[in-house]
């Protein structure tokens, strides 16, 4: 048994991939709990969408490294959508609807040109290999931005999300607070997006704040559990990967999924409807 | 009070459980994969071809294990993903066998990562054609990759040498059996136009000495657009092409259009890539085609 512990260790890829995972994993349990109460999940599934036009566009411009042309069309995508659909009479799920398709129409469009797709499938569910100790420096960038984000802005941020208005009514820069918090997002998903992958990497996001929520009565709580579970689940998925041979964003995203069922059951049960 | 223990008490039991049931399902899994424990030696290849020639070089010796990066079913590599399972595999292999040419696109980063790796690439001495590595479509290439790793893997192993030398030269007569069926086609094939759909038969068309009008590579994803599919249909008939080369798993759809709109024929060639292991799987793969082009251009009829 001790030997699933420590079997993996003494391969590189998998030790860049644990401290990853270490890292990346809370900041999806913070930034999840958010998500949820605004409810934002669609939009941040279509900021992952959106990776897909990133990269297209690097390889038109001949980028080496994706990385950057996918985090800055990211940027440019969730700012956009939120001035939009603030200003548009249309519904927001539509709005956000209309773009994903349309990113991801132009991301295949111009990654399948000369029948070259198969190159890029790996972004869809993830390859673990993809993480170097580049992508750990930045990952550990973002997780410093994020925690100082969070202590300064979370309460106000909490108050938009209860009520805008009144939230704009004690001189919360409600629109700024807004955009700050979309490009957070916005690249904290693309940092991950390569070992993740685009078809799941929403579930990471909304899974363990959901199951949090399934058990919190408060914000400390909520923040708690979110954070316990998608550590958790992120470790256990990247070793069960490991072993099993399986991609590693799915393993994680199966174990998060069955905390979700399991959460759910037990408040079903103990408040009895 | 109580509902908020029995809450934390409830996640701690909720994730122990799932880690226990983790450890478990995995070890039930990897007990299994432990089947075949290793010998002294590990060879490992890219992909099916190089298994199957590499299978036959090294023969029944004992001291080696031969095993494969890929599924036998994962076809042509193009843009394959290493698994976490196959960088175990290569940490503790001696020796990995490819087929280079660019096919194998994650070898620089093998060759980064295990620096002690003997590599033997089996398409050093062969000229390939242009941006296409699929040479061992071509038995005579072919011939030549399976000599390349008996010596290569004689070098590496000096004890076995003479057994992989031997090996080897049973193995190249068989093929020069097919070489030798190939010669007596090309004479009824050669300055015939072609289209192929599929790059690695190329070096079919070459061998046969036929000029390829156009190139359409299906394969794994392909998105095919209307223009291009208009394209090949007027370079089958400008070019008066009568046989069209296409690989059944992702040509089918394409090569029933053809074969609608033009009179060409649409024979499905073996990339010979995907087996069941079998020591015979080339020969056998190689000899149903060699089959299907000389019934697609009349051979025996005129023979």
């Amino acid at each position: 048994m001790l030997a699933f512990f420590t079997d993996w260790w003494q391969y590189g890829f998998m030790r860049n991939a644990f401290w990853a995972v270490l890292i990346i994993t809370p900041l999806f349990g913070i930034l999840g709990t958010m998500i949820v109460n605004r409810k934002m999940a669609f939009f941040s599934d279509a900021l992952g969408h959106s990776a897909l036009t990133g990269i297209a566009i690097g390889v038109v411009l001949g980028v080496t490294d994706t990385n950057l042309s996918m985090i800055i069309f990211a940027i440019i995508f969730a700012l956009l959508l939120n001035k939009i659909s603030s200003k548009s009479t249309a519904s927001t799920d539509t709005i956000i609807s209309v773009f994903s398709s349309c990113s991801v129409a132009i991301g295949l469009a111009i990654l399948s040109k000369g029948g070259n797709f198969s190159k890029y499938s790996s972004l869809l569910v993830g390859d673990i290999l993809s993480i170097t100790k580049k992508e750990i420096v930045y990952l550990i960038i973002i997780f410093a931005i994020t925690l100082i984000f969070w202590t300064i802005a979370f309460n106000k941020l909490n108050a938009i999300s209860i009520n805008r208005t009144l939230a704009k009514s004690r001189h919360i820069p409600v629109s700024l607070l807004e955009n700050l918090f979309a490009v957070l997002i916005a690249v904290i998903v693309m940092l991950s997006i390569k070992w993740v992958g685009i078809l799941i990497i929403n579930a990471l996001l909304i899974l363990p704040a959901a199951s949090s929520r399934n058990l919190a009565v408060n914000m400390r709580e909520y923040h708690f559990f979110a954070i316990l579970f998608s550590v958790f689940s992120g470790v256990l998925g990247l070793i069960i990967s490991y072993f099993t041979n399986v991609a590693t964003g799915p393993m994680i995203i199966i174990i998060a999924s069955l905390i979700y069922f399991l959460t759910f059951a037990y408040q079903k049960i103990t408040h009895g409807n | 009070m109580k509902k908020i223990r029995n809450k934390y008490v409830f996640t701690m039991i909720m994730l122990i459980c799932l880690l226990f049931c983790g450890i478990g399902l995995t070890n039930i899994y990897v007990n299994h994969e432990r089947e075949n424990e290793k010998k002294e030696y590990v060879v490992v290849t890219s992909f099916y071809p190089m298994y199957v020639a590499a299978m036959n070089v090294i023969g029944d010796s004992k001291d080696v294990t031969l095993k494969n990066l890929s599924e036998p079913q994962t076809g042509c590599l193009h843009d394959y993903q290493l698994t976490p399972q196959d960088m175990r595999l290569l940490s503790g292999a001696d020796v990995f066998i490819v087929n280079g040419g660019g096919i194998e696109s994650f070898l620089d980063d093998v060759a980064k990562q295990y620096d002690t790796l003997a590599i033997i690439n089996t398409s050093e001495k062969i000229a390939m054609l242009e941006d296409n590595a699929h040479v061992w479509m071509n038995v005579s290439d072919y011939e030549i990759q399976v000599q390349t790793i008996a010596e290569k893997l004689g070098e590496l192993m000096p004890t076995e040498a003479k057994q992989f030398t031997e090996n080897a030269n049973a193995y190249l007569t068989k093929l020069d059996v097919l070489e030798q069926e190939i010669n007596e086609l090309k004479l009824v094939t050669e300055g015939q136009n072609i289209v192929i759909f599929h790059e690695a038969y190329d070096y079919v068309a070459d061998e046969l000495g036929m000029q390829v009008s156009i190139v359409m590579d299906l394969d794994e994803e392909r998105q095919v657009s209307a223009g291009e599919v208009a394209e090949v249909m007027q370079v089958i008939e400008s070019d008066k092409v009568s046989v069209v080369l296409a690989e059944e798993l992702y040509g089918k759809d394409m090569g029933d259009t053809v074969e609608k709109e033009t009179d060409a024929k649409v024979i499905y060639l073996d990339t010979l890539v995907r087996g069941d292991g079998a020591m015979d799987s080339y020969l056998h793969g190689m000899e149903q085609n060699i089959a299907k082009l000389k019934e697609a251009f009349g051979y025996e009829e005129n023979h």
